[in-house]
């Protein structure tokens, strides 16, 4: 495999808050077209993970590569570059309040890219439409339903052309009719190619989307596999404990 | 400890700059030489004490009149330089000396011993007794001071009067007020049963306003202690003796007696004359004008510096983060009054040319600065730390996502505390009177020593104070209104 199709590589990432130790010893890598699914039961480290691979939360010790850059030893200003490049959505969705959708969408390729007004419009139309809500461009974010903002947040990272997204529980504040909403539209990026990591509970979504299932508990990935290798034969007793407690 | 040595060290720095550049000034006496190269005399006088010195309007135009104004007037023609009246308490007139705002003080200024430990005097020039301005329906009770026994004498901070009371008086409430006007209202709503004051001015408070009377409750005085004199900066000999000549010249032709005073009572019965308060309404324009200028100048300066504080003060490198801190605590926890007065007399040391409405509005500014940018502090941490992680994920820079997505944010939110501050900042900035600059509350205090009205004026800048901050309270009800559409 050739080196330049890695995109993500994380080397013996650790993470700790205060004395507890979140991240133990992480050594992953993300391959260029990939989309990961991390699961796991809740306090295992996987948004912590997802945070530390765009340096949202600076690793205490080890290596977060992207595209063979070293983010965690680069000038703020590499960064910024950097992160433009790696979408990110959150599960509180966290779009602009004071900001219309559209403007939400526009801001940060007017302001950061430096793209014109009118070419960053006609863009963040495009996925607007992509996304299913064209029509609520000029409303404020606070009149959508949860599904309805999470994909608009979904929009707003894809207008930066970024090269991977990363999904921090994107469904997990919704309610439940909104959620497949949410899914459809990142069943349809992971269809046209993009580079995808996504924390999830949403096993079906895992197993029918993810190339391959990263199960993370007590700060390790515990094992990875593909969908159907990982659902039917859990190598670790972690994983099987954990499978057994989850519907499928 | 080591925050503590800093702030030694730094306070000590202070003092020792300040100290140091007073003695350099001092040593040689370049004091007459100094005002003729300059051109001008900068006169400082506290113009409510008629006949010494008081205001009337001509033309629109305030202009100081008195005895005293008459001599300085001919002590600067004298000299061949230009007059300038700096006029302000009669408490900061040594100081405006000291600190070199003005060349001299001409204010009925007795000189006492205690003065003249700080400043150099010229001659007598004028010798008056020291009256006791009463209500006329007291005239019976009252006939001296030992007829006071037990009751409340008013007198000007500061003054020979207030002295007297204090030494002879002693069975006496003493009540000490910085301004003639206000002790005279005093006197008026019975706060005060007699004010000590000097002959002349009792005489023409009594002349304009037939409730009041005088009387002489015969304090023993020194002839040391009675008369006036000129005060001038500390070892400067030769200024002394230029108006020493004046005075001997004045004397000799009796100019005080003939014509300085009743020049000065034309003037008063003028004002009398004319003391409606829509004859004034220019000094309430001129005042609303100042103090709206001021109130402007700082909001805009004190957003700005507000601002950049409250972002210092959540920085992550330590000491621009203590910078902040410092400085926020130690300008909320001191009074405005005296940051004014830190600001003109204390700074206006290092910069001599500073005028007094520039002290002012620094001071306000700087006063302003901190409250608001506490008020900014809160609402930059009332947002959700998601929005600055949406916005850091976005590749915005820290400063980028600071100024696109918290501040606005921020602002929407903080917008009832900033209006607030804003509204307060109209009725704080009423203190800088103190220093002379003319807002509402300075030119409210011109009307009442020239009508020798005192409540009324009061009144009248009270309503105009309420005014102003109910027309910006609603102005700033329109944004928040306009801004929660958003």
């Amino acid at each position: 495999m050739p080196k330049d199709d890695l995109m993500i590589e994380v080397k013996h990432l650790k993470k700790t808050f205060g004395n507890n130790l979140v991240l133990k010893d992480i050594t992953e890598s993300v391959k260029n077209g990939q989309v990961i699914c991390v699961i796991g039961p809740s306090g295992s480290g996987k948004s912590t993970f997802l945070r530390c691979l765009n340096v949202l939360e600076q690793p205490t010790d080890g290596k977060v590569l992207f595209e063979g850059n070293d983010l965690t030893g680069i000038s703020d200003e590499e960064l910024n570059q950097l992160r433009q490049k790696m979408g990110m959505v959150f599960q509180s969705f966290n779009l602009f309040p004071n900001l219309t959708v559209l403007e939400n969408i526009e801001l940060a390729p007017v302001k950061v890219k430096k793209f014109q007004p009118t070419t960053a419009k006609a863009k963040a139309m495009d996925l607007l439409t992509q996304v299913g809500l064209a029509e609520k461009a000029d409303q404020y974010p606070q009149s959508l339903s949860g599904g309805q903002q999470q994909r608009v947040a979904i929009a707003r990272a894809l207008a930066m052309n970024p090269e991977v997204m990363l999904f921090d529980e994107p469904t997990s504040a919704l309610d439940p009719e909104m959620v497949g909403e949410v899914l459809k539209v990142m069943r349809d990026l992971a269809e046209s190619g993009m580079t995808m990591v996504v924390v999830t509970h949403e096993m079906g979504f895992a197993k029918e989307v993810a190339d391959q299932i990263w199960f993370m508990a007590d700060g390790y990935i515990q094992e990875k596999g593909t969908p159907a290798e990982f659902f039917a034969h859990p190598q670790t007793d972690r994983a099987k404990d954990f499978l057994s407690k989850i519907l499928l | 400890m080591k925050v503590k040595k800093i702030l030694l060290l730094f306070i000590f720095l202070l003092v020792g700059s300040l100290t140091c550049l007073g003695k350099v000034q001092a040593s040689t006496d370049t004091s007459l030489q100094h005002v003729k190269q300059k051109g001008t005399l900068v006169v400082g006088t506290s113009a409510d004490y008629p006949p010494y010195e008081f205001t009337v309007k001509q033309n629109g135009q305030t202009k100081y009149v008195g005895l005293d104004i008459e001599i300085a007037k001919q002590f600067a023609k004298n000299l061949g330089v230009k007059l300038e009246i700096k006029n302000m308490n009669f408490d900061s007139l040594l100081v405006a000396l000291e600190t070199r705002k003005v060349d001299m003080v001409i204010s009925g200024m007795n000189p006492t011993p205690e003065r003249q430990k700080s400043v150099d005097f010229s001659k007598i020039y004028y010798r008056g007794k020291q009256y006791m301005l009463i209500n006329q329906k007291d005239a019976t009770r009252f006939k001296n001071i030992h007829s006071f026994r037990g009751q409340t004498i008013g007198a000007q901070t500061g003054s020979l009067q207030y002295q007297l009371v204090q030494q002879q008086m002693k069975g006496n409430h003493l009540k000490g007020l910085a301004k003639l006007n206000d002790l005279v209202i005093a006197l008026q709503s019975g706060k005060v049963n007699a004010v000590a004051m000097e002959e002349a001015t009792a005489k023409a408070f009594a002349e304009n306003n037939t409730s009041l009377k005088v009387i002489n409750p015969n304090f023993n005085v020194k002839a040391s202690q009675t008369g006036s004199a000129i005060a001038f900066h500390k070892n400067s000999p030769s200024l002394v003796a230029a108006a020493n000549r004046t005075i001997d010249q004045i004397k000799q032709k009796n100019l005080i007696n003939q014509k300085y005073i009743p020049l000065a009572g034309k003037y008063m019965s003028n004002n009398s004359r004319k003391n409606t308060m829509w004859n004034y309404w220019t000094y309430f324009a001129k005042g609303i004008e100042y103090t709206l200028l001021i109130t402007a100048v700082s909001v805009c300066f004190g957003f700005v510096l507000g601002t950049l504080f409250s972002l210092m003060r959540l920085s992550k490198i330590k000491i621009i983060h203590l910078l902040a801190v410092w400085y926020i605590e130690f300008v909320r926890g001191t009074p405005l009054m005296v940051q004014v007065m830190f600001v003109y007399f204390g700074i206006g040391t290092v910069i001599q040319a500073m005028p007094a409405l520039i002290a002012g509005i620094i001071a306000v500014s700087l006063n302003s600065a901190a409250y608001v940018a506490e008020i900014i502090r809160s609402g930059i941490q009332s947002i959700p730390i998601g929005q600055a992680e949406a916005a850091r994920s976005l590749g915005m820079s820290q400063h980028e996502a600071y100024r696109y997505v918290i501040i606005p944010q921020a602002l929407k939110n903080i917008w009832p505390a900033l209006g607030n501050e804003f509204i307060t900042l109209i009725k704080e900035s009423s203190i800088v009177s103190i220093i002379g600059v003319g807002d509402l509350m300075y030119e409210m205090q011109l009307v009442q020593s020239a009508t020798y009205k005192g409540v009324l004026p009061i009144f009248i800048a009270m309503v105009l104070y309420f005014v102003m901050t109910f027309g910006l309270s609603n102005v700033l009800g329109y944004f928040e209104r306009k801004m929660k559409h958003a």
